[in-house]
């Protein structure tokens, strides 16, 4: 990761971003940028900023028995969001020449007209220096330098791992990478430009025997994990030796008992952690949805816009932190999608609630600064306030300790179900393994366990947090938004230890 | 009125000549190279602000070769791209030719076959731009203030594209224009809800319905909790098509079956549901988001999942077809960050007689549940969904809608409710599948005897 002055040359990039039409910083981004800015300015807008962004994705995927499906998927395009007499207007299009950007441009401009139409209220927002920058993700190995044959022989082991137990109906195994360039330019004369690489891995094993199916999955479940790293990043998850461990797990939860419904203590594991965070506390905390503009899709919050330093959100345990200079996550960058700077900001501190993630329109209706949570899908669609790297903070000690402290309960991890109402209050997960604890030991796998409860009821249920050994970050995707886009994020967890949870509601 | 027009990306002869050019690059044994297009025209609104308005044009141009037993798919986001990507996904192709890893890679799809397009382009669609689309959110928005409420939505028009062209002689092009509205009225802790999709935005009745909604929401009182216990539960149709969403999930699709896994491989044939229960795959019929073929260039043929209460078939594409030793059904699709699989992308449940009006009046005492939310699969081979319903539900009280409903939370068999089914009603509701390209789901209302919300026996 590095700041610096937006670049004039490949050379100021790592060896895995020197790729695509925009590897030549703003000497080849900028015209298009200002072409863009100065057709929205002569155009009316008090405001406008535009996004250009070249993506490359690579993906190995293999069911078995099927032929393995490898496919790069390329997109080069840009958007243009303007301010126009209080009104925002949106468009974006692929780029297929500098034409493009001009009429991006213009039909922006042409729907910021044709919505006050229907507005009877204005936007205000406060003027801003500009902001410039350099950023760009470490990749040790260039994944998408790595050679088919490798990439095969990865996949191709995990699959026979994950399907050599008896029982393993179907497996799956993939590896994955992305690249892109994201150029940003505003009429307050910011210029930005980011350059990013992720590389990720899966594998899951289906088991079926009588009327009963089930999966496992790593390093977690759908569609695995996605870090900002390179191909290291693949070979640090030992594939191979997890699919067989998860292919083996598969089959022995045919035969699992369930836990007993009732009320447990229980230790929730990272991966599902992480799950519960992003589900209960980054979306609660969506300053958008908390002042109505989701209310017609992804719903609205029981935290209201006056809750910071009043909500008891949850115990004295729950610290948690929005912080997307946090490296080497799908969550992290230096400005998000809006140009704002992103910073370290504490969301709930010992409990309480103590700020939203915030865009610049939703800020300003609060009298707030942004908390640099605006987010977008590529070029294509509006930044939306997303959760982004958002962590539950480590606490201290080992996951030994956890359950050595619980005594008695239950240890689960990996989702198999999610499900939360439109105030982010009432939820219910299931995970694809459990495992009974007695005497702060795991002792036997538990199929189909489930849990639920009320937000601020459960983290106020949390005692302990695992230390920073434990923690561990997932990317993951996350829809949003009319037409629905998705945020690419990353959440955090070390386990945890709640007591007194609702345990098998399904 | 300002607002750009709404008109095809690619368009027919451009779309076709290019991917044709293209083709010429391949250095495969087969090749299939599509470009999916699509212009949309969004009017987000919300409290006193029409805060988002957009037009987002998407484009990807996807070729797939197939050398020996290799086979790659390359994309790009312009039709100027297909040629490069024709020729690079035939490199990759070759350098996976005997890399093992699975089975022998499908073929491609060959000519004709297609249906008629015809239909599925409407002017009223097409003239439903940005101002006339503004206005009618101002007018909403008035509407619920002046009855003392809040209304956020959205009004969207579209026009969504597909050609494929393959080295077997498939060549095919279709362009349908796609029109739909939701609304959400809030009234304190009340709220009401409408939404449908169609080609054509004049038979949505979009104005009429947010009055509707206006009205139901403002006219309804403080909520009550969904009591927790088996009610007789009328679901409009909105509630129906997620529910119905579910079922390819039971194993109805081409891989469930390759894997002997789900109910079309494990109990063909089986009674579920009572015989006015069929639901259909149906991208030949008017409702929905018909179209006449796939990306890979194979004409859609009707599946019915359920057919007459009994277990039907599955939805395929080449790839699973080939490995269940079938035809395809039309139903690739490839989505984000997945590996390609089968959608069933335009799920209708066959209409009843009953209007929803009967449907509520033989309930004496239950719930009318309009929209489900947040809903996911618990457990495949029983059916089980959680999740929880959301605005515009009522209870019912002597055959009528009475209180409003607070959210409630649901852990049931879908194959359950349909099984209990006495009642469907006569118009079908549309909504959109996300994830799915041109994915929709349609129902009409039905009456279910005995739906269980809050916790189960046994359960806490």
């Amino acid at each position: 990761m590095s700041e610096q002055l937006p670049h004039a040359a490949q050379a100021d990039l790592g060896p895995a971003h020197r790729w695509g039409d925009l590897a030549g910083g703003l000497a080849t981004a900028g015209p298009l940028l200002d072409a863009a800015v100065s057709r929205a300015a002569d155009g009316g807008a008090s405001y406008a900023d535009v996004r250009l962004s070249e993506t490359q994705e690579l993906r190995l995927y293999a069911v078995s028995g099927n032929a393995p499906d490898e496919r790069i998927e390329g997109s080069l395009g840009l958007g243009v969001r303007v301010l126009v007499d209080g009104v925002w207007g949106f468009a974006s299009r692929p780029l297929r020449d500098a034409a493009d950007a001009v009429a991006a441009a213009r039909d922006a401009l042409s729907n910021a007209r044709a919505a006050a139409v229907g507005s009877r209220e204005r936007v205000t927002l406060p003027p801003r220096a500009a902001e410039c920058g350099l950023y760009q993700t470490t990749a040790a190995v260039d994944p998408f330098a790595v050679g088919g044959a490798v990439r095969e022989r990865v996949v191709a082991g995990a699959l026979a791992a994950a399907a050599a137990t008896a029982g393993v109906v179907q497996a799956q195994a993939g590896v994955n990478a992305k690249r892109s360039h994201r150029y940003f330019a505003s009429t307050e004369g910011s210029r930005q430009e980011q350059h990013f690489v992720e590389t990720g891995g899966m594998v899951l094993a289906v088991a079926a025997g009588g009327s009963v199916v089930q999966r496992r999955s790593y390093p977690n479940s759908f569609f695995g994990n996605t870090a900002a790293a390179g191909w290291e990043y693949v070979e640090g998850l030992r594939l191979t030796e997890q699919a067989a461990r998860v292919g083996a797990e598969a089959v022995q939860l045919l035969t699992a008992p369930v836990a007993d419904s009732g009320t447990a203590d229980i230790v929730i594991g990272p991966a599902q952690l992480a799950l519960q965070v992003h589900e209960s506390t980054g979306h609660a905390l969506e300053l958008d949805r908390i002042l109505g503009d989701e209310a017609n899709f992804a719903g609205r919050s029981f935290i209201g816009p006056d809750a910071v330093g009043r909500l008891q959100y949850g115990s004295a345990a729950v610290n948690v932190v929005a912080d997307a200079t946090v490296p080497g996550t799908r969550g992290s960058f230096m400005f998000d999608d809006e140009g704002t700077r992103t910073r370290r900001t504490m969301l709930v501190t010992e409990g309480v609630i103590t700020n939203f993630l915030s865009s610049r329109d939703s800020a300003a209706r609060i009298g707030a600064e942004s908390t640099a949570s605006a987010r977008s899908d590529g070029w294509g669609f509006l930044p939306l306030c997303f959760a982004t790297n958002v962590f539950l903070e480590p606490g201290t000690g080992s996951t030994g300790d956890l359950l050595d402290r619980m005594g008695s309960g239950y240890y689960l991890d990996d989702n198999r179900s999610w499900s939360i109402d439109s105030q982010r209050l009432n939820f219910q997960f299931g995970t694809e393994a459990a495992w009974e604890v007695r005497k702060g030991k795991r002792t036997r796998l538990l199929r189909n366990f489930s849990y639920g409860g009320i937000t601020p009821q459960f983290w106020g249920s949390l005692e302990a947090v695992a230390g920073p050994a434990d923690f561990r970050t997932f990317g993951m995707p996350c829809g949003k938004g009319e037409p629905k886009e998705w945020g690419f994020l990353s959440h955090g967890a070390a386990p945890a230890l709640f007591r007194g949870v609702r345990i098998g509601v399904a | 009125m300002p607002g750009t027009a709404l008109q095809a990306w690619a368009g027919q002869d451009q779309a076709l000549t290019a991917l044709e050019s293209a083709l010429a690059a391949a250095d495969a044994d087969h090749v299939e190279v599509f470009v999916a297009a699509r212009t949309g025209h969004h009017t987000r609104f919300a409290g006193e602000r029409v805060h988002q308005p957009q037009t987002i044009i998407e484009c990807q141009v996807m070729a797939r070769a197939v050398a020996g037993t290799g086979s790659a798919r390359v994309a790009v986001s312009s039709l100027a791209g297909a040629r490069d990507a024709v020729a690079a996904a035939s490199d990759m192709a070759r350098r996976r030719d005997g890399a093992g890893g699975g089975g022998r890679p499908h073929g491609v799809t060959g000519p004709g076959g297609i249906p008629s397009a015809a239909g599925l382009c409407h002017d009223s669609t097409l003239a439903w731009d940005a101002g006339a689309r503004s206005a009618l959110a101002g007018r909403i928005m008035d509407g619920a203030g002046s009855a003392g409420v809040s209304a956020a939505g959205v009004l969207t028009a579209a026009i969504t594209e597909l050609a494929v062209v393959t080295s077997a002689g498939q060549r095919c092009y279709a362009a349908a224009t796609e029109a739909g509205f939701s609304l959400t009225v809030q009234a304190g802790e009340a709220s009401s809800y409408a939404a449908d999709l169609g080609r054509d935005v004049s038979g949505l009745s979009v104005e009429e319905r947010a009055e509707t909604a206006v009205s139901q929401a403002a006219a309804t009182g403080n909520p009550v909790p969904v009591p927790d216990g088996v009610h007789d539960v009328v679901f409009g149709g909105l509630a129906t098509a997620e529910l119905i969403g579910f079922l390819p999930d039971f194993g109805f699709t081409g891989p469930a079956v390759a894997a002997g896994i789900g109910l079309a491989a494990t109990r063909p044939g089986a009674e579920l549901a009572p015989a006015g229960v069929t639901v259909a795959d149906d991208a030949t019929a008017g409702a929905g988001l018909p179209f006449p073929f796939d990306c890979e260039g194979t004409p859609k043929r009707r599946v019915e999942l359920i057919a007459a209460g009994h277990v039907g078939g599955a939805v395929s594409d080449l790839a699973s077809a080939t490995a269940t030793g079938g035809h395809s059904t039309g139903h690739a699709h490839i989505a984000r960050e997945s590996s390609p699989a089968p959608e069933a992308a335009n799920l209708i449940m066959m209409p009843g007689a009953a209007s929803e009006a009967d449907l509520i009046a033989g309930v004496e005492r239950g719930l009318y549940i309009q929209r489900l939310w947040y809903n996911r699969l618990v457990d495949a081979e029983a059916g089980t969904v959680v999740g929880t319903s959301r605005d515009g539900c009522f209870l019912i009280e002597d055959g009528k809608l009475t209180a409003g409903l607070r959210t409630g939370r649901f852990t049931e068999s879908v194959l359950g409710a349909l099984a209990r089914t006495d009642g469907i009603g006569s118009r079908l509701i549309s909504l959109p599948v996300p994830n799915v390209w041109n994915g929709c789901s349609s129902a009409p209302a039905i009456r279910v005897r005995g739906f269980r919300f809050g916790s189960r026996p046994g359960k806490v």
